[in-house]
Order: structure tokens, then C-alpha cells, then sequence
């Protein structure tokens, strides 16, 4: 019996997995129990769960820890200080913290503070392979600290992930962390499980691009990048501190060059972003839907302009900024909304976020649109900035009043026509509305009688009882949809967590015989592997099925 | 380094060749033997190692370094109290010491508890700081008792409210969840009148901790209505197992039962806070935004505080909890190849001793570089050389300079040096590098009291008349177990001098590995953005030689009579033996001229 058939007895009868959950309810379902028996198992026995890590791999980060905690046990990060050598202890040197670090001479803006970038062409993939070994040793000998158990690993991984750096990421864990078995989950989906939903517009504002994922019934549908993301924020950020220090009185002669921690720092403590655009409320889109302590905040201008001072312990000579703290705000104007650029010069990789939801939103069919735009989840990194959900969610709802659902930008020479159709439209909507009010009215009224379409359809008393009687166990908050709606996750993470927690098993997992044998090609070549299990019999034969439980094969699943 | 020049430090590359994944990743763009080590290649960070870290394990014969071990968790303790935990302990509660010891959440120092009472000692009692002077008065929590405060803090939420424990929780969720479901049911008989969702709980915004229990809590009812309780759905049919047997019988039995579903409730999305819901609320951000524009900068947290906090995603310097002290842990390493143990500490906590303890120091020989004493060398002429201790850190490009490389020997066995390195060092800033005798024997690690016995100390005696008298390819100086010799080097120009090159002569061609080390880290297009101007990177400055040693001897067959002191008395069969590594020697720092 190989291992992989006894670690597979050995879970609890029936597995959930995400896919389970995410099967329609109304369709007949086979009961998920798939009989895998432990038949030679010794009787009665008292079952060894399999045990889990749970890691979230990131650009900049990894976070670990083991399922069922509420927050991870350690976040990693990968900044220089992290790489230095053996017995290297300068960082703790106090001279240290006065001295800034000059970018390497070759280096993008905050590269060595990346695990990976997504451009394998500049990536050495030696380097990500030590620095995450390293920082996985870390994880485990400090912050796990486990028994010397080999333990299940939860991956949780960015979506389209490159296959080289997946397989570096896998070699580490499997050849290094011994794992007997991964499952690799892809981050909006635990966003979205992490939120208690079933669907949603998961907007993860990461590291080197935003990643725009419709998740309907736990699956990726549709996925749209912007290169707006918190590396160009924490740039904008460094060029205006950088202009900030050269206007100070008594400035050196050579031109402020903060380095990345800095810049980062002030971005993460003391950044934010404008709930409302000023621009923007002067048009009409707003005027209904404003919250009462937005418009204050906006509209109270301070007489003495409210500053920060930020100290620059590293800048030479160490000098405290006070910088205007509208000032703070202009990084997420420029490098996340773009507002002072027409639509039609950006290039593709470079939508500013909120069309980009917008144009997500917009190629989703009706009905997922619908659950999707009442779900929308703001996470990653450059969400924590405080105000840009507010702002985001803002200038969605100002797009979609202003544009509606149409796909088509503009008509052209059309365009008089559409706006007379639409007038139309709208005019005999509010007709409806007017009508709606008194309907004796319209039914005494036989000579002109409504288009049908323009006609209120009729309620029928007993039709609604039913349906609601049907949906009794559903409370109507969980059915909201057709308004732009902001909801919190508890971050991938967490979703991971609370998966692994469950024990429900993943579409893609990996043995570790089967990855060490053919690597990340043994894998085969369909997206999905069938999560609907067949259909068995509940014969005597039922233990000796063995192929039930034996995974033959194992994809990649949004990852091939 | 951070290590004082000049330092020495080794590489392991027992990794990469012994990891049968790494063959997987493509070519090598040269062979191993070919490639030159280049000491400023990021990579070579997670290679080089001081000798004092390294393992050495026998059976393979080869250096051992941290990430070519597999270690194996003995006990655990915590670093404060030493208290032993036990691995139950450990596994229930965390990664965290669970009594008294707690860490200051601005600069990490241990914490001291303290009590608020006049006469000292009694309630209430606050954990203090003694380093920053932080306290938890400035988070509001006091405590009842001056002991077993992780308990008592674990019930305390920042500002004094308590937290619920899981139970509670529960309860208290339960609670909740029948009101809002009777609620509902009224609901349904009326549907006219359909109520939005309670909002009452809304006035507190739930913590993380609350939502993720509470979202935990759903899925699992989810997943339970999901699953039927049909004993034949569950896996295991064991009929030899007694509880089988039980749980078919309460089939039968309970066939009766009228509650039995007809249809599970569909999946569905949480509804509720109460069921980890958390819908985004607009004033939360205005209220941190406003905050920040009152309080500024002091009151926001640092990057490197906030990931040391159970929840990173705070951000207001009152949401600080105290860390407790995260528990250390004696391990033991296991060569990864072979499965031998390397080190074994003792299972005491408060012992430092080992049982077992292979270390590269007893197997590897020493290697160390330091300047020759100035009144040997030509360029004495200085007056006061001799008072003035060589400047390391001050190292004068395109003046030769002689250091004295010096190697010891551990094994019992003479051994043979072979010493290569790469004529110019590989870098921007390209040192020129000649090892004068690079081929030379190291005697055997005797018995001390023979250094001492033996007549003369040293075969060659060196006199300050002698200067001058450097001559290549003999040895500088030898010992019982050490000879040292002559490195010739000439230190790079900072700033790149164009006739460098030449100056050097025809001969010193730049190492392959640089160009190639630079194309494998390559940055492609952004790679011209600063390829010449001439800024030197962070530690570039740095003169680093590297150095490759192969040593030959011949030992004793039987591996563990080795380092035990007898093998000059064995018989034994001999066998020869060849080490081959590269270290890297840090001389110093250059400086501009």
C-alpha cells in the first residue's frame, strides 16, 4: 500500500473540499463521501489527523503559521537585512540606522526587498530559492517550532503564477521542508473565503501589480492587471518626499535620494488617499449618495493647513520634514487613480484601479456581474492605506451611474441617437415610477394602454410566499446584489486557515513522490480534475475500490 | 563584514550538489569546477558562512552548513524563564512562553511587572518596560495578579474591556443567532414586510479575532449541513470495528427520527457579522485618516513593530499588545544526506554542553590572512610603521601590499595545500591577487607539549635585515601545525581607472564569473540604467579574495578513530583523502586616494 493511499484513509470520512462548498444547491448531488476505506487499517483506530502549515507566498512577503489560528505566526519579510551573510550583525550596529542605503546600481525601485518579480527574464531563480529557503527556515525553527512530524503544507500562491518560480517554490518545500504533500489555493479565492463569501471582485492591490479576480462560487472567472499598484505608490511617495527635502531651507547641494525603506515607512505610517476626489463632486453622479461624514471631511478646510512632522534620521543631515498632509495623499491620486490622464492614453498594463474594475465588472455576464458588484473585496498590501476603499468604491459607483453597463464607450456619430434612446429610456422608466404610484389610474385608462414592457409585471401573492418560503434558511442579507457594495477579508491567510482548519481539500494538490519524480510536468494537462465524485456504490466491495482514493493523476488547476 | 577585518569566511556548496532538484533547473551556464566564486554575487550571502558555524560531517565527508542540515526539535524553552514546555504545551497554546515573560512592543526588550500599588506590592499590577519606559498604562490594561500574567492578559482587551473566551464566544454567538433566526422566521410568515438584517451589532466594529471565529463557525454549520449524516457516506465501513458495529445499531435505532432533512440548505454566503461578514464601512477609514492628520507621525507604528504584533494590520500605536516571548528550542542536526547526527545538544536546558558535536573546526583547516608586519616588507620605509597598527579599513588602491595567508591544521595527519585564486578579484572594483607559494604541506596536529619541546620553533627565521626577501614560490613561515605565505595584492581603483586593465598587463583578463555572475542575476533592460556610473554598491568597496583550497592527506580508513588523538599509533590501512572548498578572505576596506 503506498503512503499516499494510507495518508489518504487516514482523513476523516468525508473531505469537504473548496469545490464542494461551491456546488449549485440546486442541483441532486452524490453525497461527497468518497470511500476510500481504510479496510486494512487496524479497527477502530484512533486516527492521526494529517497536520498542516498554512504559508501565503507573496512578492514581498510570506506569511506563515498553522490552521485554525487567527493570524499568521510570522510575516517575513525580504529586505537586505534579511539577506545578509552568516554572523553579519551591521544592522544592529546603532551607526546603522543613520546611514541610507544607495539602490544598487542595476536595481528597480525596491528590488531587494522582493522575493520574486514576475518578469522571469530578470529574475535569478537561485537567489528566490535561498531567500525563501532561508526565510522558510526561519518560519520553522523560530515561529513554528514543530515536532519533527513532516507536515502538510497550505499554499496559498497569486494566480498565473510563473511555472519557474512555482517549481522553485515547491523544490524548497518539498526537497528542504520535507513536506509530504501540498495544497496550492490561489489568493483571491481564500480572499473571498476569508470574507464568508461564495463569490466576489477580488482586488488585490499588491506589490508589483493589482490583480482584479471575478470569483463566482469559488472560481476564478475573469482576471484583469494593472501595474498601478504599491510599488508605483511607494515611488510617487519617495519622489515628492525627495522634492519636500530639496525645497527645506539650508537643503545640501546634492538632491534628496531617500531610500526605499524610508519612503516605504512614511507610505505605510502616514500615507493616505482622498475618500472622495475634490474633481468629482462638483458632477451630478454623487449627489444622492454621499455620506454625510465624507462631505464634512472634505469640506472643512483648515485654516492653518494641517502638517506632519516626519523625521529623517537617515538624510544627511538628519533633519524632521513637515510636510503639508494633503501632500500625503497625492502618491494614491497619481500612481493609483491617474485622474489628470484621459482614459485613452494609458496603455493596457496601466489602467488606473477604478476602470479597471470597472472594465472587470463590465465583462462579467449579468447575473455574476450582479453578485460580484455587491462583493467587491479590497485587499493586499496597498489596501491598508486608509481611505482608498472608500475612494475606490466611490469612484466605481460614480463610473457605473455615469456609464451604466455598457459596453460600448462611444457611439460615435451614433451618439445622438443612443442619448435620445436612452433619454427615452429614462423617461418612461420614471414614468413607471410615476404610474407605479397610482395604478388605478392606468387601469382605468383602456385607450392608451403601456407597451408591455413599461407595463409593472404582475405580482403574483402566492408566487412570492413560496419563493421566500423556498429561500427561508437564506437570510436576504446573503442574496444582496445589483449595488456596489465593499466588503472586508480577513486576508488570504486567514482564508487559508480557516480552509485548512476544515480539512477541506484543495483541486490542486501535489504529492511529494509524484513532484520529485516529474517535477510541476507530471501534471496533467486538464485544468480541472473532477470534483464531483463518482458515483458508488454502496456494495460490500466498497473498501476494495482502491482507485477511488488514489488521486491518479493531479493538475495545476489555474496554475497550468 | 560585520566580522573585523580581515575575516575568512568558507562556503558549503554540499547543497546544491547534493539536492537532486537543483539538477532540474536548467543548465549551469558553466561547470562547478569551472566557475570562478564571486564573493559579491547576492547569491554568495547564502553560501559563505564563518567557520565556527560549520558542521562537519564525517561519513560524507564534507562541510556541513546551516541549510544542508535537517534539524529536529529536542525541547523547547523559554529564553526568559527557561521554563521547559512541554511539546502538549507547545502544540496547544502556541509559540509563545505562557507565563510571565512578555517583550516590549516598541523596542523588545523583556518587560518587568510591575506593581501600581504605593507600597509596591500588590495590586494592580502593569508590565513595564525598563528599556523605552513603554508600559501597558499607555494601552490601558492593569492586572489583577502579579503572576501568570498570559493568562490574564489573554482576557484583557487593550482599554481594559474583556475579551471572551472561545466558549463564551460561542455561547454568545449562539445567543445571538436564535434571536436573529427568530426574527426571521416572523419574517417569513409576513413577507411582505422584509426587514433588512439587524444592524444593532454594528456599533462595535468586531476585532479580527471575532470575525475569523465567527466565520469559522459558519463554515463549519455550512460544511455540516453539506454533509449528510448517512453513516454509509462516511468512509470508513469497518465491520470489524466495534464502533462500526454501535453506529449501525444507532441507525436502526434512530430510524424513527422525524427530523430527519429532506434537502440540505443550499451553500450559501455569510449573512451577518455574527457569521464573519463584515460589509466596509466608510467611517472607519475617515477616522483613521483623521487621526493621523491630529496625532501624526508618533502615534503610527514602525514596519518592523507592526509584523512583531499578533495582528500586523494594526496601525495606532494604542493598539500595541505586549509579545509574549517567543519559546527557543534545543534541536539537533542531521546531516541530510545521510542521516547522521551532527549536533546534539543536552537535553537540559540550563546545560550548554553537547553530547554529540561535529564541528568543521576539528576537519578544516584555518585560514586566515593578516597584514605582514611592515618592517619586512619593501615599502617600509615609513619611520613610524611599526607603531602604527596596519589599517585594514584603509587600504590604498594600485600600491602593492603583502599579506601574510596563514593556514593551521586540526587533522592529525600532514596535509598538502593547493591554493588558486582568480588573478583579479571579481567585482567592479578588480583587485590584482598573487599567492606567491601556492603549493606548500602543513604539518600534523600533534600533541601540544611538542611545540614546546621541539628545539626550534621555526625552520625559518625572518629579521628585519631581511626585507625585502620575499620570494615566490617558497613559504613565508611553518609551524608544528601552520605554515604561512606570501599574498601579493594590489588593491583596485574605486572609481575605476580606464588604463586599469592595462596597468594590470595582458595577462589579467577579467574571471569569466563576473561577467557571467552579473548575467545570471541580470536585470535585463533596467541593467543599463546605471551599469557605468560609477556608484559603487553597498559593500563594493570591500576588498574580498576568494580563494579555492584543496588539501590532500591521507588518514586512516576507519573514519571514527579520527580526532580521537591515537591515530599516529594506528596501523590501520591509510587512504587518501582530498577536501576541496573555496573560502573567502575579507582584507579590508579600499579607499579612494
Amino acid at each position: 500500500m503506498s503512503t499516499s493511499d494510507r495518508s489518504q484513509g487516514r482523513t476523516r470520512g468525508t473531505t469537504p473540499r473548496i469545490a464542494d462548498l461551491a456546488s449549485t444547491p440546486e442541483t441532486p448531488r452524490t453525497p461527497p463521501g468518497r470511500s476510500n476505506s481504510s479496510i486494512y487499517g487496524s479497527p477502530g483506530g484512533f486516527r492521526v489527523e494529517d497536520e498542516y502549515v498554512v504559508l501565503e507566498v507573496g512578492a514581498r512577503f510570506v506569511r506563515g503559521g498553522l490552521p485554525g489560528e487567527t493570524t499568521p505566526r510570522c510575516t517575513l519579510t525580504f529586505g537586505p537585512d534579511e539577506q545578509r551573510r552568516a554572523a553579519d550583525y551591521r544592522q544592529w550596529d546603532p551607526e546603522h540606522h543613520h546611514s541610507r542605503r544607495k539602490r544598487k546600481r542595476d536595481q528597480a525601485w525596491g528590488q531587494d526587498h522582493e522575493l520574486y518579480r514576475l518578469d522571469i527574464n530578470q529574475v535569478d531563480l537561485g537567489l528566490v530559492e535561498d531567500k525563501f529557503e532561508r526565510a522558510m527556515r526561519e518560519a520553522f525553527n523560530k515561529y513554528f517550532v514543530l515536532d519533527t512530524k513532516p507536515r502538510r503544507i497550505m499554499l496559498s500562491l497569486p494566480p498565473k503564477l510563473p511555472h519557474a518560480l512555482m517549481s522553485t517554490i515547491l523544490d524548497v518545500l518539498f526537497g528542504n521542508f520535507q513536506a509530504p504533500s501540498i495544497t496550492l489555493l490561489s489568493a483571491p479565492v481564500l480572499a473571498t473565503v476569508a470574507a464568508g463569501l461564495r463569490s466576489a471582485l477580488v482586488v488585490d492591490i499588491g506589490w508589483a501589480e493589482t490583480l482584479i479576480t471575478a470569483v463566482c462560487e469559488y472560481r476564478e472567472v475573469n482576471e484583469q492587471r494593472t501595474t498601478r499598484a504599491t510599488k508605483l505608490l511607494s515611488e510617487h511617495m519617495a519622489n515628492i518626499l525627495n522634492a519636500a527635502l530639496d525645497d527645506e531651507p539650508g537643503a545640501g547641494d546634492p538632491k534628496a535620494e531617500i531610500s526605499f525603506e524610508e519612503a516605504d515607512e512614511v507610505l505605510t505610517r502616514v500615507g493616505w488617499c482622498k475618500s472622495k476626489p475634490r474633481s468629482n463632486r462638483r458632477t451630478m453622479y454623487f449627489a444622492a449618495r454621499t455620506s454625510p461624514i465624507l462631505e464634512e471631511f472634505e469640506d472643512a478646510v483648515e485654516s492653518p493647513e494641517p502638517t506632519i512632522n516626519i523625521p529623517f534620521p537617515k538624510h544627511t543631515p538628519p533633519t524632521e520634514l513637515t510636510i503639508p498632509f494633503t501632500s500625503l495623499a497625492k502618491p494614491a491620486e497619481s500612481a493609483l487613480f491617474a485622474p489628470d490622464m484621459a482614459l485613452n492614453e494609458f496603455d493596457d498594463q496601466e489602467l488606473p484601479l477604478h476602470h479597471l474594475i470597472y472594465r472587470a465588472l463590465l465583462s462579467l455576464p449579468m447575473d455574476v456581474r450582479r453578485l460580484c458588484m455587491s462583493r467587491i473585496i479590497i485587499t493586499g498590501g496597498g489596501s491598508q492605506l486608509p481611505g482608498l476603499k472608500t475612494r475606490l468604491l466611490a469612484e466605481l459607483e460614480a463610473l457605473v451611474s455615469q456609464k451604466g453597463w455598457d459596453p460600448v464607450r462611444n457611439y460615435g456619430s451614433a451618439s445622438a441617437r443612443h442619448e435620445q434612446l436612452m433619454n427615452q429610456k429614462r423617461e418612461n422608466l420614471e414614468l413607471r415610477n410615476q404610474e407605479g404610484e397610482d395604478k388605478v389610474s392606468e387601469s382605468l385608462d383602456p385607450e392608451t394602454p403601456l407597451p408591455p414592457g413599461l407595463q409593472n409585471p404582475e405580482e403574483d401573492f402566492i408566487d412570492a410566499k413560496l419563493s421566500h418560503l423556498a429561500l427561508k434558511n437564506v437570510p436576504s442579507a446573503s442574496l444582496v446584489g445589483g449595488v456596489i457594495r465593499g466588503v472586508d477579508t480577513l486576508g488570504a491567510w486567514a482564508g487559508a486557515s480557516l480552509v485548512a482548519h476544515h480539512r477541506i481539500k484543495g483541486i490542486v494538490e501535489i504529492e511529494r513522490e509524484r513532484y520529485l519524480q516529474h517535477g510541476l510536468q507530471g501534471a496533467t494537462r486538464e485544468k480541472e480534475v473532477s470534483v464531483v465524485q463518482q458515483r458508488q456504490s454502496m456494495g460490500p466491495g466498497i473498501g476494495m475500490g482502491r482507485g477511488g482514493g488514489d488521486r491518479a493523476s493531479w493538475t495545476l488547476g489555474v496554475w497550468a | 563584514m560585520a566580522q573585523p577585518f580581515p575575516y575568512t569566511y568558507y562556503t558549503c556548496d554540499c547543497f546544491d550538489s547534493n539536492n537532486p532538484l537543483a539538477s532540474k533547473r536548467g543548465p549551469q551556464p558553466l561547470e562547478e569546477d569551472e566557475r570562478d566564486f564571486d564573493p559579491h554575487n547576492p547569491r554568495s550571502n547564502y553560501t559563505l558562512y564563518p567557520l565556527e558555524q560549520l558542521l562537519y560531517c564525517e561519513d560524507c565527508q564534507q562541510i556541513r552548513c546551516p541549510r544542508c542540515v535537517a534539524e529536529e526539535t529536542i525541547n523547547w524553552y523559554c529564553p526568559s524563564c527557561l521554563f521547559e514546555v512541554p511539546s502538549s504545551v507547545v502544540k496547544s497554546d502556541g509559540n509563545r512562553c505562557t507565563r510571565n515573560c512578555f517583550n516590549c512592543p516598541v523596542c523588545t526588550s523583556p518587560m518587568t511587572t510591575n506593581s501600581l500599588d504605593q507600597h509596591g506590592d500588590g495590586p494592580p499590577y502593569i508590565l513595564a518596560c525598563p528599556y523605552c519606559k513603554w508600559s501597558t498604562v499607555e494601552i490601558g490594561i492593569e492586572v489583577e495578579k502579579g503572576t501568570g500574567i498570559s493568562a490574564q492578559l489573554a482576557k484583557i482587551a487593550n482599554g481594559g474591556h474583556p475579551i471572551p473566551s472561545l466558549k463564551e464566544r460561542d455561547k454568545e454567538r449562539e445567543r445571538k443567532k436564535e434571536l436573529e433566526s427568530r426574527r426571521r422566521e416572523k419574517d417569513a410568515m409576513s413577507p411582505t414586510q422584509d426587514s433588512p438584517t439587524t444592524d444593532t451589532e454594528r456599533d462595535s466594529t468586531p476585532s479580527h479575532d471575532d470575525l475569523f471565529y465567527n466565520l469559522s463557525s459558519f463554515y463549519k454549520s455550512q460544511i455540516d449541513a453539506q454533509t449528510p449524516s448517512n453513516p454509509f457516506s462516511s468512509a470508513e465501513i469497518n465491520f470489524s470495528s466495534p464502533s462500526a458495529y454501535s453506529r449501525i445499531m444507532s441507525m436502526y435505532s434512530s430510524s424513527s427520527r422525524k427530523n430527519k432533512r429532506s434537502k440540505p440548505a443550499p451553500a450559501r454566503d455569510a449573512a451577518s457579522i455574527l457569521e464573519g461578514l463584515s460589509i466596509h464601512d466608510p467611517s472607519n477609514d475617515a477616522q483613521a485618516i483623521e487621526r493621523i492628520k491630529r496625532e501624526g507621525w508618533s502615534t503610527t507604528l514602525q514596519p518592523s513593530q507592526k509584523l512583531a504584533q499578533p495582528d500586523p494590520t494594526i496601525r495606532f500605536s494604542d493598539e500595541l499588545r505586549p509579545l509574549a516571548t517567543l519559546l527557543c528550542t534545543k534541536r539537533s542536526k542531521r546531516c541530510r544526506s545521510c542521516r547522521h547526527i551532527l549536533s546534539k545538544p543536552e537535553n537540559k536546558i540550563t546545560s550548554t554542553r553537547y553530547k554529540i558535536k561535529l564541528l568543521a573546526l576539528n576537519h578544516i583547516p584555518r585560514i586566515s590572512m593578516r597584514a605582514l608586519p611592515s618592517q619586512y616588507t619593501q615599502s617600509s620605509s615609513a619611520p613610524s610603521a611599526t607603531a602604527t597598527p596596519f589599517a585594514y579599513d584603509a587600504l590604498k588602491p594600485g600600491i602593492p601590499t603583502h599579506f601574510l595567508l596563514h593556514i593551521s591544521n586540526p587533522l592529525f595527519d600532514p596535509i598538502r595545500v593547493t591554493l588558486a585564486t582568480p588573478s583579479t578579484t571579481p567585482g567592479k572594483v578588480q583587485s590584482r591577487v598573487t599567492i606567491l607559494c601556492p603549493q606548500f604541506e602543513v604539518g600534523a596536529n600533534t600533541d601540544v607539549w611538542d611545540d614546546a619541546l621541539a628545539s626550534s620553533l621555526s625552520p625559518i627565521k625572518h629579521s628585519a635585515q631581511d626585507a625585502g626577501q620575499i620570494e615566490a614560490g617558497k613559504i613565508w613561515d611553518r609551524g608544528r601545525n601552520w605554515t604561512s605565505v606570501v599574498v601579493e595584492v594590489v588593491p583596485g581603483f574605486l572609481d575605476g581607472v580606464p588604463g586599469l586593465a592595462s596597468s594590470i598587463g595582458p595577462g589579467a583578463a577579467p574571471p569569466t564569473s563576473t561577467n557571467d555572475g552579473r548575467k545570471r542575476s541580470g536585470t535585463g533592460a533596467l541593467r543599463d540604467v546605471g551599469e557605468d556610473d560609477g556608484d559603487l554598491n553597498y559593500d563594493e568597496d570591500v576588498l574580498e579574495i576568494p580563494v579555492f583550497v584543496r588539501l590532500e592527506f591521507e588518514a586512516d580508513v576507519n573514519a571514527e578513530e579520527r580526532g580521537l588523538g591515537d591515530s599516529r599509533g594506528s596501523k590501520g590501512e591509510r587512504e587518501k583523502r582530498e577536501e576541496a572548498f573555496w573560502v573567502v578572505v575579507g582584507l579590508g576596506r579600499i579607499v579612494e586616494i
